[in-house]
């Protein structure tokens, strides 16, 4: 007979993988999460009306703020599109049924659904000046062209001596949609690990197996064959996000998203290990599905509790709130990659935050390895934790 | 062998196993009554090593059983266990494959096991979907898939069938024949008479009497006497001086003696009353020596469940 220790853990991730893959349950969930991932990325772009557009309707001798018109959305960089009514009622219809922008009724008066707004706003009102204004310098003498010269005015160029990064913003928003994933990865995998380890309390087929496994095999599998999967899963996520606003052309892709992404996988991994142990941990103190949510509130409370810090973090990334937050474990598995989306924070302190964040999981898996080891065989009423860490530790 | 040497357990202040110790020969088949909670199951949890002891050690083949010699034993715990979603074939493949065996044996042992034990039909089916019985016969494929070199079963026969339990008895019989040391506790004592080479019974904690069903019966002589006279009304028995009459039908009639009534007289007795056909001591039934040996502790002993 043959079975080195780590051929035992395989064997036990490939079932607890094997099992999962095979839940409709699962292939569904995935599934709908890979739907709604795409659909945030390309879904905005497809209804977030493109401001740069304006429709703006004529009526009778209004149409001689066209030219002035065409001037102010070029100057503007925005695409006009001009349309001809041939009455106030025609273009009422077309401005409440959202057809146009804003129609000029004449060329002193504007009309428009609720209120005059936006680039819309200031593509009119630059026509409406200029419309004006060369027609006094027409009647006041001047030549046309001389004036049509005049205020052809070129764009203002701009220097700035410390321009924002035009990619921080793209890079916030990927932050935000990885800690998203990161949050409903993390308690969504833990729960599992909990739950995969009542099961086998509860159907007491534990003991049948720890008569062939030491405890911490029997663990160890666990929780590195369902992370694997949460890892395969938040790894396909990001690739149908990405693949999707590629695709769409929706989105451009801001530089250094490699980056978010990776610290995003990098946090799934530290952030897991250091859940999943206390997950199975606690769970093995009790016997019933039903009692794993209450012995588990504490992780959840934290884990709802640093995800809505990330929230929070995400105003003002470089707050000493921030910088405390993403350091100290397991709180900077979600601050972290938020921080380091603005691209700005020093890397000593993301090594600091990493490093604090392994050590507090090479302390907590031998911790979690005695509390399993000392609960997981006794069935019936809640197991202490105290009671369970004494009699863990014993066995070795 | 298996020896169980001195084994002691204590929950807090309740004792449940007092220096328990017992030897089983490969190829035996060792029957481990009691009553609930006289610390069988704690025994053979202690044996397979789900639970430490407080003293005392188990051997096989002369060394201390370590975690990797437990790995070739088969078990059955009282609490019968298996993943409830997985598939029969696949769930004895994996217990197999934890055991040490490759896919190819692992696959091999499975489908022979289900092919023996009735339930090769449901292999694709997940063990919930099975009745109690056949997740019974499931349990105990799971206990032999690897071929084990010893066996330890808690309670294997309760809630099977007839036909069950002989198909159960059927395999255990082929594995004592293959040399390998069955322990088994039970509560049908009947089917413990048929199957054992040897009994042990236990009592809170302790073993108070063991050794073939023939030896522990021939030990504990009772005090009655089976005589039969064919044709005579058992009257000639009731008037003699400390006799009771336990028992009589058509002839037969079983007899208690009082202390210091010689059965000599008695056959005296049978004698002038008619001709005499049978006379003997009556041999305890197994269920007797249970009874006897349980009720000879004292009652201070407290009963735990475990």
């Amino acid at each position: 007979m043959s079975g080195s220790p780590r051929g035992m853990v395989g064997l036990v991730m490939r079932r607890e993988i094997v099992t999962r893959v095979r839940d409709k349950s699962f292939l569904v969930s995935t599934l709908l999460t890979l739907v709604i991932v795409a659909a945030v990325v390309v879904l905005p772009s497809l209804f977030g009306g493109d401001d740069d557009e304006v429709t703006v309707g004529v009526v009778g001798n209004a149409a001689a703020v066209e030219p002035a018109l065409r001037q102010a959305a070029a100057a503007q960089d925005a695409r006009l599109t001009l349309t001809t009514f041939p009455d106030e009622a025609a273009a009422r219809t077309a401005v409440t049924g959202g057809d146009a922008d804003a129609a000029f009724l004449a060329p002193d008066r504007v009309l428009v659904d609720a209120e005059l707004s936006g680039t819309t706003e200031q593509v009119v009102r630059t026509a409406y000046q200029q419309a004006v204004g060369s027609a006094r310098l027409t009647e006041a003498g001047l030549d046309a062209t001389a004036v049509a010269r005049a205020l052809d005015v070129p764009p203002l160029g701009v220097t700035a001596v410390d321009p924002p990064d035009p990619d921080a913003e793209g890079r916030q928003q990927a932050a935000f949609i990885g800690i998203l994933l990161l949050y409903f990865q993390l308690i969504g995998y833990g729960i599992a690990v909990a739950l995969g380890v009542v099961e086998e309390k509860s159907s007491r087929v534990v003991e049948l197996l720890l008569s062939t496994l030491r405890p911490w095999q029997l663990l160890a599998g666990k929780v590195l064959g369902i992370g694997l999967l949460g890892l395969g899963q938040l790894v396909l996520t990001g690739l149908v996000g990405i693949g999707a606003a590629l695709a769409s052309g929706a989105v451009d892709l801001p530089s250094g998203l490699a980056g978010v992404v990776g610290q995003v996988l990098l946090w799934f991994l530290l952030g897991y290990a250091f859940y999943a142990c206390l997950f199975a941990a606690l769970a093995a103190l009790v016997s019933r599905q039903e009692e794993v949510q209450n012995v588990t509130a504490p992780l959840t409370i934290v884990l709802v509790g640093s995800f809505f810090l990330a929230l929070t973090v995400m105003g003002d990334p470089e707050s000493t709130l921030a910088r405390v937050t993403s350091i100290v474990p397991p709180l900077s598995a979600m601050v972290m990659p938020i921080r380091w989306a603005t691209g700005t924070v020093p890397l000593w302190e993301v090594g600091v935050s990493m490093l604090l964040m392994v050590l507090a999981v090479v302390s907590l898996v031998r911790l979690a390895g005695w509390i399993y080891a000392g609960a997981v065989l006794r069935s019936g009423p809640r197991v202490g934790l105290r009671d369970a860490l004494r009699s863990g530790r014993t066995q070795g | 062998m298996l020896e169980v040497d001195g084994l002691t357990k204590r929950y807090g202040d309740t004792l449940a196993l007092s220096s328990l110790t017992f030897a089983v020969r490969p190829g035996e088949v060792f029957g481990f009554v009691g009553a609930n909670g006289a610390g069988k199951t704690t025994a053979m949890r202690i044996m397979l090593g789900v639970l430490a002891a407080d003293a005392g050690e188990v051997r096989w083949q002369g060394r201390p059983v370590t975690f990797e010699t437990r790995r070739r034993f088969g078990y059955m715990p009282e609490e019968r266990g298996l993943y409830p979603k997985m598939r029969v074939g696949e769930h004895l493949v994996y217990l197999a494959r934890l055991h040490g065996l490759d896919a190819a044996a692992a696959t091999r042992a499975a489908e022979a096991l289900t092919e023996r034990l009735g339930v090769a039909t449901r292999r694709d089916d997940a063990v919930e979907k099975l009745s109690l019985g056949n997740q019974q016969r499931v349990q105990l494929a799971a206990a032999l898939v690897h071929d084990p070199e010893v066996l330890v079963l808690d309670e294997p026969f309760s809630g099977l069938d007839p036909v069950g339990v002989d198909a159960l008895a059927g395999v255990l019989l082929e594995r004592a024949k293959r040399g390998v040391p069955v322990v088994f506790s039970s509560h049908q004592l009947d089917l413990v008479e048929r199957l054992c080479d040897s009994v042990g019974i236990i009592n809170a904690g302790r073993l108070v009497a063991s050794g073939t069903v023939a030896e522990l019966r021939e030990r504990e002589t009772t005090r009655q006497l089976r005589v039969v006279v064919p044709d005579v009304p058992a009257t000639w028995a009731g008037t003699l001086p400390g006799v009771t009459v336990v028992s009589e039908r058509r002839g037969e009639v079983v007899l208690e003696l009082g202390p210091g009534v010689d059965d000599q007289q008695v056959l005296a007795a049978a004698a002038r009353a008619g001709r005499v056909e049978h006379f003997s001591r009556r041999r305890p039934t197994l269920t007797e020596l249970f009874r006897e040996a349980v009720a000879d502790v004292p009652a201070d002993r407290v009963e735990v469940t475990a």
